[in-house]
């Protein structure tokens, strides 16, 4: 008997969605749509602070790292703070090491670098040309300044000359004739070496002043082994994480003292803050007003089978019986409807970010429970709801059309 | 008899009018709100970004760029060139001054404070000044030192005092200096001596810096009326090719180009401008700052368009979703009308009237709350009124009238295709 009812329930359920297929599809159009809107903005809600996140990295370097005292940072300490930070943290690090050498005459300071971790570090930074590499290490780049001053363009070759490291230069001597003092400019405690122009970097701000080298070759130039005057790190991080971050990177490397840029994390809180802020309003408002919209179709739906419930009435079903139809069919509707709906929402989120930012996005896969039961919930009230006054009614009234 | 059928409809059918009705209403004030708040965020965006401090600076323009990076070194093209304080003024009378917010002049300098040199710094931190033109602007470095405030101990130096300065706070550190302590400042024959006002956490190169107020610094460098460059924050359009261009050179653009270049908010057009009123200063932009605040920009508006099209699609779903479902409702009524006689044209005719008549109404109260919700959302979250702009009541109403005709086409072939004694048999 049992077996005989449930048959029968699952028939009339099955039956009534079936039969009514233009109807079925509003009702899931209707689901989808909401379905789709809900997951894709919580998506892209959660990974908001991920994705824009990265983008202040394009601001620049957000922790410089100095040694402490006379000590010079060497290579074992950036594989550690690359550990201490965390690889997927690190947008870059370039070690930056400056030495002052002297073109016609006149001082200028070269600094040497990982190029291709400070052309990471600094996307703003205006490369007329290209970009220097450790493959080619006689081309480097200068700041639009020096090449201003120096009348440098791309492709124009100068002469560096600077002192050897641990050897002192000797002044020219007033007295001395003009070939000694030569001899002494060009002695085995200096070095010399010509560079070609690559590239001429223009920043609006100090780097301009600076020639950029590859480090590598600044170092066997200089003539010693590896040494970081300062290290620039660009680290997705807040204000918070960056505190503990650098408080972190003193304690396991006590010959370094890190420094956050308060410029740029500071501000990274106060702007990332107010973007969140902006993009939780609007998702709760489109949320909101997209649940109330599914809502009223579905309410409008059910209507209209006011006739047919005053009918299963007046043929003897029980309200319970009528409500337990009503509930499967709401489940079922809710179901396939919201299904669609998750799967089109993630295809949006992954179309947003890969648009907006060019990555791809995280999905957090509890959206699709919470998703799916949100719009059963939805469907089953907004049926139920508008067909619970003619529970109570003559059926004989309502078939009469009144 | 037309008429009185609409009336009759929308009287009699209320509580179903009404339903259509709201769904308008939701999905129009959505997509109202949406397009306003997407339109408006670029501006708002930028505000916000200005925390990050000046994104234009102007020096002299033989004044060499060539300081140090990290205030780690010092020495090299230590500068003699000056502008004129009272040039600083006239940048709020360029043609986009009303795009800057904030500005201040610095004069650098050095002192001897306990035998060691110290750089100076002067500046108006807070400055409230009456224009030529009769307006009047509040402008200074506090607002674009905003990563100061968290930390600040004491207090911003005023806009009368001379007698007071600001210090790093390694600075102050090292020279066992708190606040409300006086500090002594050589400069060759000159002397000062001042009070520390506020201590200052900076993370930069200003760490190791004091900072007075420009009559100070200039009174103790000899310098009157002299500084040494001027910070600008202006809200700025991002660069596209047009600027790229401009920024190289602006005679290499035609006529038409320049127009469209200076009467542009971009970076290069703002430096170009305050060029003419600064004598002997070169502007340029601060790259960090005004490239970084493009790339946010577009992705931030990039993003609220995205999800303004997604919300604006599913309001438009919903909206003839909700139409075509009460058309096929109504069915029994319509094929009573076509066993009376009526043709199919009279019908779809007299569905059409009553849906936009509905709508219309519908889309004028979605219209006013969707303002309301833009508002909040401006309140809330940038504290300041979203502009309204005129333009979203025609797309809205454009993109309404097709999404109604659209969701009633399907109901309206349905209702061609009725057999009028099939629905009034109830099948």
């Amino acid at each position: 008997m049992a077996n005989k009812r449930r048959k029968m329930y699952l028939r009339m359920v099955t039956s009534s969605l079936i039969r009514r297929a233009s109807r079925l599809i509003i009702a899931v159009l209707a689901i989808a749509i909401g379905a789709t809107i809900l997951s894709g903005l919580v998506t892209i809600y959660y990974d908001i602070p991920r994705q824009l996140g990265r983008e202040f990295r394009s601001y620049g370097a957000n922790l410089l790292l100095l040694p402490k005292g006379d000590a010079r940072i060497s290579r074992d300490d950036l594989t550690r703070v690359r550990e201490v930070l965390g690889a997927d943290r690190i947008v870059g690090l370039a070690p930056y090491r400056y030495q002052t050498v002297k073109i016609n005459e006149q001082p200028y300071i070269i600094a040497g670098t990982d190029l291709p971790e400070a052309k990471k570090n600094s996307p703003f930074w205006y490369v007329e040309g290209d970009w220097g590499s450790a493959a080619k290490p006689d081309h480097v780049m200068v700041g639009r300044e020096i090449a201003n001053t120096l009348d440098l363009h791309i492709g124009d070759t100068f002469k560096v000359l600077g002192v050897r490291w641990g050897q002192a230069a000797e002044a020219s001597g007033q007295n001395l004739s003009a070939e000694e003092n030569r001899g002494r400019d060009e002695g085995d405690q200096n070095f010399s070496r010509r560079f070609t122009v690559c590239g001429i970097v223009t920043t609006g701000g100090a780097e301009e002043g600076f020639i950029f080298a590859d480090i590598d070759m600044l170092d066997e130039l200089v003539g010693d082994s590896f040494r970081g005057d300062v290290v620039e790190c660009s680290v997705v991080a807040g204000a918070e994480e960056m505190d503990k971050m650098t408080a972190e990177l003193e304690n396991r490397l006590p010959g370094i003292q890190p420094r956050a840029v308060r410029r740029l994390t500071q501000s990274q809180d106060i702007v990332l803050g107010k973007l969140q802020a902006l993009v939780l309003l609007v998702t709760v408002v489109v949320l909101i007003i997209t649940m109330i919209s599914v809502s009223t179709t579905m309410m409008a739906m059910v209507a209209e089978r006011k006739r047919e419930i005053a009918l299963k009435k007046a043929l003897g079903a029980e309200n319970r019986f009528v409500i337990g139809e009503l509930l499967g069919e709401g489940v079922l509707l809710g179901i396939i409807g919201s299904g669609a709906g998750v799967f089109l929402g993630f295809e949006f989120a992954t179309r947003v970010s890969l648009n907006v930012f060019g990555r791809a996005i995280n999905f957090p896969w509890l959206i699709v429970p919470v998703t799916i039961v949100v719009f059963v919930v939805i469907t089953v009230l907004a049926s139920i709801l508008p067909v619970r006054k003619v529970m109570d009614i003559h059926p004989a009234i309502v078939l009469r059309g009144e | 008899m037309f008429w009185r059928m609409i009336t009759r409809t929308l009287v009699r059918q209320k509580s179903k009018m009404l339903m259509i009705a709201f769904t308008v209403v939701l999905g129009v004030s959505l997509s109202t709100a949406m397009m306003n708040v997407m339109l408006g965020v670029g501006d708002k965006v930028n505000r916000e970004l200005k925390v990050y401090g000046s994104n234009i600076t102007v020096r002299h323009k033989e004044a060499a760029l060539m300081n140090d990076l990290y205030g780690l070194s010092t020495g090299l093209g230590v500068t003699d060139k000056f502008l004129f304080e009272e040039d600083v003024l006239k940048i709020k009378s360029i043609f986009w001054g009303f795009n800057i917010i904030d500005f201040a002049p610095l004069l650098d300098g050095r002192a001897t404070v306990n035998g060691e040199e110290i750089p100076v710094i002067g500046t108006w931190m807070e400055k409230h000044a009456a224009l030529s033109t009769g307006e009047e602007v509040n402008t200074g470095l506090k607002a674009l030192r905003n990563w100061w405030h968290g930390t600040l101990k004491g207090e911003w130096l005023g806009a009368a005092d001379d007698g007071f300065v600001m210090i790093g706070a390694p600075l102050a550190e090292r020279l066992g200096l708190k606040v409300g302590d006086s500090v002594t400042l050589t400069h060759e024959i000159a002397q000062k001596t001042v009070v520390v006002k506020g201590i200052y956490d900076d993370g930069g190169a200003a760490d190791g810096q004091i900072i007075g107020t420009l009559k100070m610094a200039q009174e103790l460098m000899n310098l009157p009326g002299k500084v040494s460059k001027i910070e600008v924050s202006a809200i700025t359009t991002p660069d596209n090719d047009l600027a790229r261009k401009a920024a190289q050179d602006p005679r290499s653009l035609s006529p038409d180009e320049y127009e469209t270049w200076y009467c542009t908010a971009y970076a290069s057009a703002i430096c170009h401008q305050l060029q003419e009123v600064v004598r002997d200063g070169v502007a340029r932009p601060v790259r960090q700052v005004a490239e970084s605040e493009g790339t946010i920009l577009n992705k931030t508006t990039l993003l609220m368009i995205l999800i303004t099209i997604l919300s604006s699609i599913g309001s438009a779903l919903a909206i003839s979703n909700l139409i075509t479902a009460s058309v096929i409702e109504r069915s029994q009524e319509l094929g009573l009308l076509k066993a009376l006689g009526a043709h199919n044209w009279q019908i779809a005719l007299l569905v059409l009237v009553e849906v936009m008549l509905t709508s219309l109404v519908g889309g004028a109260f979605g219209y006013a709350l969707g303002i309301g919700f833009a508002q909040i959302i401006g309140q809330t979250v940038f504290g300041s009124y979203i502009e309204i702009a005129q333009m979203v009541i025609v797309i809205i109403a454009v993109i309404l009238f097709f999404v109604t005709l659209l969701g009633s086409i399907p109901a309206i072939r349905y209702l061609m295709n009725l057999k009028p004694t099939e629905v009034l048999h109830g099948k």
